[in-house]
């Protein structure tokens, strides 16, 4: 199972979602957008985009299914847990 | 101290939760908001708003990404509630739950996402105090995508839309006689309690308006802007 978490640093739910993954025990990599700069920031944004149709965080994707906000209900459901 | 003395907003180098506390919330509150009952939620995020604030040069929302158009960006400066003002009513906070409806009573159960609501469905929207609402006198409000004409007229508030049907005035910029709202543009006069107008098939749309421990609640069905 991949698991990408896109979070900024300063967003409390991205804080929040975090620590409901490593609670849980579920690996995954993560990109803070906002600690981006230049292409590579554009090009996460225009990802979150593509994944979520908007630019609220955090967004979670797991093998392609998205989970937007801190959701626990969804998270449970797109994780198995 | 006078709420609009506390209103003045002042960011200085040294900002603190206390200096945003004070600011935003008599200005939430004209809006039918307060801060979230959950306190240490509370700081967290304008902990993170002072971050972004030293950072970026202005409180925005710390759940979402500045694009870098001005325009855009300044829809989610903290409290962003007048442009989703629809969205917000139908999930009882904003998004990121530090400001809840002003009924609300415990903010902990609105922390977090909570379930959509479906676009079309009819929400009471907070859109002023009503003692902010002079008599006689109509106010533009945007609710969502909606422009409403809001007026009080006695101790009654109505709620049209703000549309001129003739060559699509503005009619909050117009004049109240009675129950009638003229279009500053051209005269044409709707009655505010039913939208009608003397010229057939030109009524404009009304709104439901309740008044409920101050606040000024328009009825609308919800509609959906991108997050």
């Amino acid at each position: 199972m991949a698991v990408h978490l896109y979070a900024l640093s300063t967003c409390p739910y991205c804080r929040m979602t975090k620590k409901y993954l490593d609670e849980h025990e579920v690996a995954y990599s993560l990109t803070e957008v906002d600690l981006l700069e230049g292409a590579e920031k554009d090009a996460a944004v225009e990802e979150v985009v593509r994944l979520s149709g908007g630019k609220s965080f955090p967004v979670l994707d797991v093998d392609g299914q998205v989970v937007v906000g801190f959701n626990k209900g969804r998270m449970n459901q797109v994780l198995g847990l | 101290m006078p709420a609009d003395k506390a209103v003045r907003r002042v960011f200085r180098p040294d900002t603190t939760i206390a200096d945003l506390k004070a600011y935003m919330g008599p200005f939430a509150e004209r809006l039918g908001y307060k801060f979230n009952t959950e306190t240490d939620f509370v700081d967290e995020v304008l902990q993170s708003e002072i971050e972004i604030l030293d950072r970026d040069g202005d409180v925005y929302c710390p759940c979402r990404i500045r694009s870098g158009d001005p325009k855009e960006d300044a829809q989610i400066v903290c409290p962003c509630i007048p442009f989703y003002r629809d969205e917000f009513a139908a999930i009882r906070k904003c998004w990121c739950g530090l400001f809840i409806l002003a009924d609300v009573d415990d903010g902990a159960d609105l922390i977090g996402v909570l379930e959509e609501v479906e676009a079309g469905t009819l929400v009471e929207v907070p859109v002023a105090r009503f003692e902010d609402l002079a008599p006689g006198v109509a106010r533009h409000i945007k609710v969502g995508k909606r422009d409403l004409a809001v007026v009080r007229v006695a101790d009654d508030v109505y709620a049209l839309s703000n549309l001129c049907r003739h060559a699509f005035g503005p009619l909050a910029d117009g004049f109240m006689d009675g129950f009638e709202l003229m279009c500053p543009w051209h005269g044409w006069r709707y009655d505010v309690r039913d939208g009608t107008t003397d010229h057939p098939g030109a009524d404009v749309t009304t709104f439901p308006v309740r008044v409920r421990d101050g606040i000024v609640l328009v009825s609308v069905p919800l509609g959906r802007a991108k997050a």
